[in-house]
């Protein structure tokens, strides 16, 4: 029973798996034992999982304690459709090497992108240096 | 007095006793026990306890030497704190920024084990003197945040030397006063069921300990378990020198509180290894017939230095319920509803009976759990035995998660819940709306639905005065969120009219024009809300509300006409002013409809006469036509009189004979506002020409006299000028097939 109808709470969510999404990118998946008022949470038996196209893979993490502010979503796993997933899982080090070469990847074209920009005379601002201002 | 003076009072105090106990010690040595010493001189400080330490070491026994020593160690810091209740003004340290920053700020680290709290004694010097009879403070306002503080600060006593130094840098008044609080983002240790249970019912920024009396005879799976004793709010372990003048409370269920905790100890004097205290929870069940203060303060010293490390011991809370299952919980259960009553008059009664249910549910689990350290979630109640058991399920206990869902309820509290949560409430009432109308359609079954009833708090004004000392000059310069301090004084200077240029008096007559249609605005917004505000208000209220909504409408036209006491409005000036601002113009539009039918004459025939200003300022922002509709509501009232010379106003007719051009009339028929308005304009004179045949002759004349000539206006204009309308009235033709020739109707109708 919700405790605070018309609310939203993670207290009806203790003791779950779930999959938090986090502000830096990162996937965290774990059971979900202790929260506090800024959504500060306590992940137990935590999971990273890296996505790399169809793929994925898991490295154990173990207990994460997440500050609230650099949570983006999050969502409850069911556990019995937790397998119906399209996805491939392979192992820690494939996924590794597969995120390495995706990353190159997406540096190039950034880099080939910039390049023709520029040989048009426009420049794309990095976000970094936005923050700056 | 300064502050400098009374650590010196103190340590005389201090050493007066001492000397009791030692000859060797010189009172009148100065260097090392009067003013000499003063000044911060921690070292010296150290040593006097230390030298108190080796006395009370060698044979000692719980009762006496430890209530001396409670005395002297304790006294001087109350004496001190009753000369600062003495100084401070306003004593009610009521700057919560302050208080929770206070109790914020470095607390000793929670559950390590601190090897000293075994050598030494220094645990039991910190009992104070007669326990019950001394009032600690309680702070309201940590009441509200939390309802308890956690054993961490009792650790920090036990180090003699970090204690000696907060004597006088943590006066409570000034700045930071020492730390005995749990900073506000960790939950309570412990169960504050009867307290917390009573605020996530109603949480309300008072004191709540008042209805709890009745709890005085508390059962006994209600004493605290040595972890919740030592949360006591006001327990006088504390030995801080917070001041008294911190509204001193001491209530029956926190004396209760202490007596039952105590009780559950049993005697052993002395100090105590770690494990024989686990062995001591589990002798837990043997109630103690006598409570003698001394053995109470004996006990409740030796109770403080597992509150943190050995948590795990214990679990959940009070272990102590398990030797008298079906009593305590009896007791609870007929207790409970005597709580709910008083403070749940607001919930819904599905809310409270689910609330009533789920700490049932929570009863049985403690109940069920057993001591042993690690396994919290062995034991669950029998529909959850369904689930997979999860050894590491309920590490967040039922306390904690409650704690936070009050913390979640606090935040919904509101005294104006349409000013703090618009949207919810609208979709609220959306929802409501609907399934009323689902039942009234549908025969189904009556839904009960839970609604989330938030406690409505009443605006309490608190006006936060800063801290001061009598007969010190200026004010001390501690600032917070609630009192920041004063940047700059800043001075307004008006400046002359000679001064300023003419652009200058330009813009400031302009600015003010923004100034009064702002204020216009929140009139407005008021008057509109105000249909809200009749019906939830009770009836005798109503009249006051609509005597309000006509006051606010009368001063809203006001400043729109530039009230000027006893002046004929003869300019439009002011008017003019604010219909030249584009968010005027839309002010106007939404007041319109509200005005009594002669006010809103007087603002359609000022605007009527100076049109084509208007028009001409408005090129830009082409926001005119957004009058129309207002205005076309006001037409439909207006009798033929003012509709006749709202057209004499409009088309600015009759002109002399002179004029060749009529650059009024050309301005309004060239402008969509314009021409829209005069087709309202004459189509409502023809409405009312056709409806009323017993029209008055006067008018008929100047209305007929004024078709003749506007409709030879009409005709003059060639078809390209003419603005395209928003709509055109279908009575024209009809209105001025009356006064033309069919070869001049056809003309007019193909122009329109």
């Amino acid at each position: 029973m919700n405790y605070m109808p018309g609310t939203a709470s993670l207290i009806q969510d203790i003791d779950k798996k779930h999959l938090v999404l986090l502000r830096d990118g990162r996937t965290l998946i774990g059971y979900l034992r202790s929260i506090d008022q800024f959504a500060n949470l306590v992940l137990h038996q935590t999971v990273e999982r890296i996505h790399v196209g169809r793929k994925y893979g898991d490295i154990p993490r173990g207990i994460f304690v997440v500050r609230g502010e650099n949570v983006v979503l999050l969502g409850e796993i069911d556990l019995e459709r937790e397998s119906d997933t399209p996805l491939q899982q392979v192992s820690i080090e494939e996924i590794l090497e597969e995120q390495r070469v995706e990353l190159q990847a997406k540096q190039e074209s950034e880099k080939l992108k910039a390049k023709a920009l520029k040989e048009r005379g426009l420049s794309v601002p990095r976000a970094d240096t936005l923050d700056e201002y | 007095q300064s502050l400098e003076d009374c650590p010196l009072d103190e340590d005389e105090d201090a050493f007066q006793a001492l000397g009791e106990e030692d000859e060797d010690i010189d009172q009148f040595n100065d260097d090392t026990f009067g003013a000499g010493a003063v000044d911060d001189d921690w070292q010296e400080a150290h040593e006097r306890l230390a030298e108190l330490e080796d006395k009370g070491v060698p044979g000692r026994d719980a009762d006496g030497p430890m209530e001396n020593d409670g005395d002297v160690l304790g006294d001087p810091e109350d004496a001190l704190a009753e000369r600062l209740t003495r100084l401070v003004i306003d004593s009610e340290l009521e700057d919560p920024a302050i208080m929770q920053a206070v109790h914020t700020s470095g607390h000793a680290q929670p559950g390590a084990l601190n090897s000293s709290i075994w050598d030494s004694s220094a645990v039991l010097r910190r009992i104070r003197g007669p326990l019950l009879a001394q009032e600690m403070p309680s702070v309201s306002v940590l009441d509200y945040a939390l309802p308890q503080r956690p054993p961490q600060a009792r650790e920090e006593e036990r180090d003699p030397s970090e204690r000696v130094l907060p004597r006088r840098s943590s006066s409570p008044i000034i700045g930071s006063p020492p730390v005995r609080a749990v900073p506000i983002g960790t939950p309570p240790k412990q169960a504050a069921i009867p307290n917390f249970n009573q605020q996530i019912l109603c949480p309300k920024p008072v004191h709540i300990r008042a209805p709890l009396q009745q709890r005085y005879p508390a059962p006994y799976g209600e004493r605290m378990s040595p972890n919740q004793l030592c949360n006591v709010p006001n327990s006088s372990l504390l030995g801080h020198p917070f001041p008294h003048s911190v509204s001193p409370v001491l209530t029956h269920l926190q004396r209760a509180q202490l007596l039952g905790g105590a009780q559950v100890q049993p005697l052993p004097a002395g100090r105590m290894s770690p494990s024989q205290f686990a062995r001591v929870s589990g002798l837990v069940g043997s109630p103690l017939p006598s409570v003698n203060p001394k053995l109470l303060q004996g006990r409740v010293g030796q109770m403080m230095p597992p509150a943190g490390g050995f948590r795990a011991f214990f679990g959940a809370p009070p272990p102590s319920q398990l030797p008298h299952p079906p009593g305590p919980g009896s007791h609870l259960q007929s207790l409970r509803p005597q709580m709910f009553r008083p403070d749940t008059t607001h919930l819904h009664p599905q809310h409270r009976r689910l609330l009533h249910q789920r700490q049932q549910q929570n009863r049985s689990q403690h109940r069920s759990l057993n001591g042993s350290g690690g396994d919290r979630g062995g034991h669950r109640s029998s529909h959850q035995e369904q689930i997979r058991k999860d050894p590491y399920a309920n590490l967040m206990l039922q306390r904690e998660k409650d704690w936070v869902s009050k913390i979640q309820m606090m935040q919904l509290q509101s005294t104006d819940p349409y000013l703090d949560d618009y949207y919810y409430q609208n979709y609220f009432q959306k929802l409501e709306k609907l399934a009323a109308a689902e039942e009234v359609h549908g025969d189904g079954p009556k839904k009960e639905r839970t609604k989330l009833i938030t406690p409505q708090v009443a605006k309490l004004e608190h006006t936060y005065k800063p801290v001061q000392f009598e007969g010190s000059l200026g004010k001390l310069t501690v600032s917070s969120v609630n009192n920041p301090r004063k940047m700059i004084d800043a001075v307004v200077t008006s400046r002359s009219e000679d001064d300023e240029t003419k652009e200058k008096q330009v813009r400031d007559k302009r600015r003010q024009t923004l100034v009064t249609i702002e204020k216009t605005y929140s009139l407005l917004l008021d008057v509109e809300d105000y249909e809200r505000r009749y019906l939830l208000s009770l009836e005798g209220e109503r009249p006051a509300l609509m005597g309000e909504r006509k006051q606010k409408i009368c001063d809203m036209y006001d400043n729109l006409r530039g009230k000027a006491p006893g002046q004929d409005r003869l300019s439009d000036d002011h008017f003019m002013q604010i219909m030249c601002i584009r968010k005027g113009k839309r002010l106007v539009a939404r007041i319109v409809p509200f005005l009594a039918p002669e006010q809103a004459a007087d603002v359609l025939m000022a605007t009527a006469r100076n049109l084509p200003f208007l028009i001409k300022k408005d090129a830009q922002d082409e926001v005119l036509p957004c009058l129309l509709r207002p205005f076309s509501h006001v037409l439909y009232h207006l009798p033929l009189g003012t509709v006749t010379s709202l057209v004499q106003q409009l088309t600015n007719l009759p002109q002399s004979a002179a004029a060749p051009t009529n650059p009024h009339l050309t301005a309004v028929l060239q402008n969509k506002f314009g021409l829209s308005l005069l087709y309202l304009v004459l189509s409502r004179g023809e409405e009312l020409q056709s409806s009323d045949t017993n029209a008055e002759l006067i008018h008929d004349n100047q209305w007929t006299e004024l078709m003749l000539m506007a409709t030879r206006e009409l005709l003059r204009i060639p078809q390209g000028a003419l603005a395209k309308p928003v709509s055109i009235p279908s009575n024209l033709i009809s209105l001025f097939s009356r006064y033309v020739d069919q070869q001049k109707l056809n003309l007019l109708e193909t122009k329109l």
